[in-house]
């Protein structure tokens, strides 16, 4: 462990296994601007020679240790299945991205038609690739997220009071994302992303197990559903918004997450093997989630150097699916991309 | 009352060592003290440099320079109890430790490093205590961090 700083036994003896277990080096850096919740630079995603935790700055004492804690049982989980050569994530290709596009692109066409105040073209057109992107970055963290909280909890019982603050924060951050767009976004979209992290959050509030980390207590627009009777969803028009819709699908996803990680045996002894069924987990638990939103075709499993290479031809990606999907209609606002 | 030129050029080398510009934020600590050298802040502030660039015997020897001005300053007593940590001298520096946190009850980063302390000497209670102090004020700082940034 290089960056020498004061840490508790815990997480000083959580650095020291994962770095024996994975025979790699991990440092430690703080960040004035740096993610609340940290940032995991490794070497089985990127081309560099060890690992960097980054965390913000100002956090001295144990917040920086639960920072540390999630990121180290990341990195063991990514290192397990690369040490095996079968370490892959969410990447897109060329036709993927066609057929992701053109699905929200034919959803948003569904919405606009019963909308007054209609989308200006371009900006529809922008919007495609963009949310399209953002389900990528989703489905990449959010399965593993909860895994790694849950994997957290039960070995580091320390560290649970920081553990509980800093999911309820990103909890809140989490749902604020994509509200200011709540009236552009195709509903199907808005309500997916809503349910991913609705699912996330209730199955970190069972295994925690925290109430207060239920949306239906922890976020604002969610809280009128709380105990809602059946007659009076019949006699309201409940089911017609958005958030109630998230929490319908959100429940079903839990289910999705529940299932794989209710087997998991948490207290089992810390090996690369163990670690890397946990990667397995995570690939099946992204699978289904997948499935549910019937997306299954936009992505594809590959390593991270794809999905790397994959962002940096993401405008040539995005202009060949808006030709495919526009035709000649398009030639103008491909200019202004 | 300390100099005003001096708590200037403190205020500029604390600028840098936030941007970890420790070399400059070093010159500006000297020039500071050399002006006004019964002013402890500068002590302290060039101690926490060392600290961040491994010179901890220094540290400890600028800490000392702030305490024999000013016995009460509790950021001496918790810059003090850092460089006796990362000298793995763990009872001293938590003796020096619950002086800074009894002097200044609100620095999460003094009560952590007394836990880390307190563990090493195998006080766990006492040790869990202080690091939920400790969490307790982090909390508070980012909650009022973050409602800071909301109002920008």
């Amino acid at each position: 462990m290089r960056t020498e700083m004061p840490l508790s036994k815990p997480i000083r003896r959580l650095l020291v296994q994962t770095e024996e277990l994975l025979d790699t080096e991990i440092s430690l850096l703080r960040q004035p601007e740096a993610e609340p919740g940290g940032t995991l630079v490794d070497k089985y995603t990127y081309d560099i020679e060890s690992n960097v935790i980054i965390f913000p700055a100002q956090y001295v004492g144990l917040l920086k240790d639960f920072i540390i804690a999630k990121h180290c049982t990341n990195l063991l989980i990514k290192g397990a299945a690369a040490k095996r050569k079968e370490y892959r994530i969410c990447s897109y290709t060329e036709g993927s991205v066609y057929t992701g596009m053109r699905q929200i692109y034919l959803d948003a066409l569904k919405d606009e038609a019963k909308k007054e105040k209609k989308l200006p073209v371009q900006k529809l057109i922008q919007m495609l690739f963009i949310l399209y992107t953002h389900f990528n970055d989703d489905i990449n963290e959010i399965p593993w997220n909860a895994i790694m909280n849950a994997s957290v909890y039960h070995r580091m019982p320390k560290i649970r009071k920081t553990q509980l603050y800093h999911i309820m924060k990103e909890s809140k951050n989490d749902m604020d994302e994509m509200m200011e767009q709540e009236s552009i976004v195709p509903r199907r979209y808005f309500v997916l992303d809503k349910a991913m992290f609705y699912a996330r959050d209730m199955f970190l509030a069972k295994t925690l197990p925290a109430d207060e980390l239920m949306p239906v207590l922890n976020i604002p627009q969610m809280k009128k559903f709380n105990h809602l009777e059946v007659k009076e969803m019949l006699t309201t028009r409940w089911t017609q918004t958005a958030w109630y819709q998230s929490k319908v699908f959100g429940d079903n996803m839990l289910e999705i997450i529940d299932k794989p990680l209710g087997l998991v045996n948490w207290a089992e002894e810390p090996s690369l093997d163990y670690f890397y069924d946990l990667y397995k987990v995570g690939v099946l638990v992204t699978d289904n989630l997948l499935s549910y939103m019937t997306m299954r075709q936009w992505f594809t499993w590959e390593t991270p150097k794809h999905l790397l290479e994959s962002h940096d031809h993401k405008q040539e990606y995005e202009r060949n699916a808006l030709k495919k999907i526009f035709g000649d209609l398009i030639t103008d606002t491909l200019e202004d991309l | 009352m300390p100099l005003k030129e001096a708590v200037e050029l403190l205020r500029k080398g604390i600028a840098y060592a936030k941007r970890t510009k420790y070399k400059e934020a070093l010159a500006f600590y000297e020039k500071a003290i050399s002006l006004d050298p019964k002013y402890p802040e500068g002590f302290v502030l060039r101690a926490s440099v060392y600290i961040e660039t491994g010179r901890y015997q220094e540290a400890l020897a600028d800490c000392n320079r702030a305490l024999s001005l000013d016995q009460n300053c509790a950021d001496a007593w918790s810059k003090k109890a850092l460089g006796l940590f990362y000298l793995e001298k763990y009872e001293e520096a938590v003796l020096a430790g619950t002086r800074a946190t009894s002097l200044n009850g609100n620095d999460a980063g003094a009560w952590y490093v007394l836990g880390v302390c307190l563990e090493e000497i195998g006080k766990s209670d006492e040790a869990q205590t202080a690091y939920g102090r400790s969490l307790e004020l982090e909390i508070i700082l980012d909650i009022q961090a973050e409602s800071k940034k909301i109002r920008k």
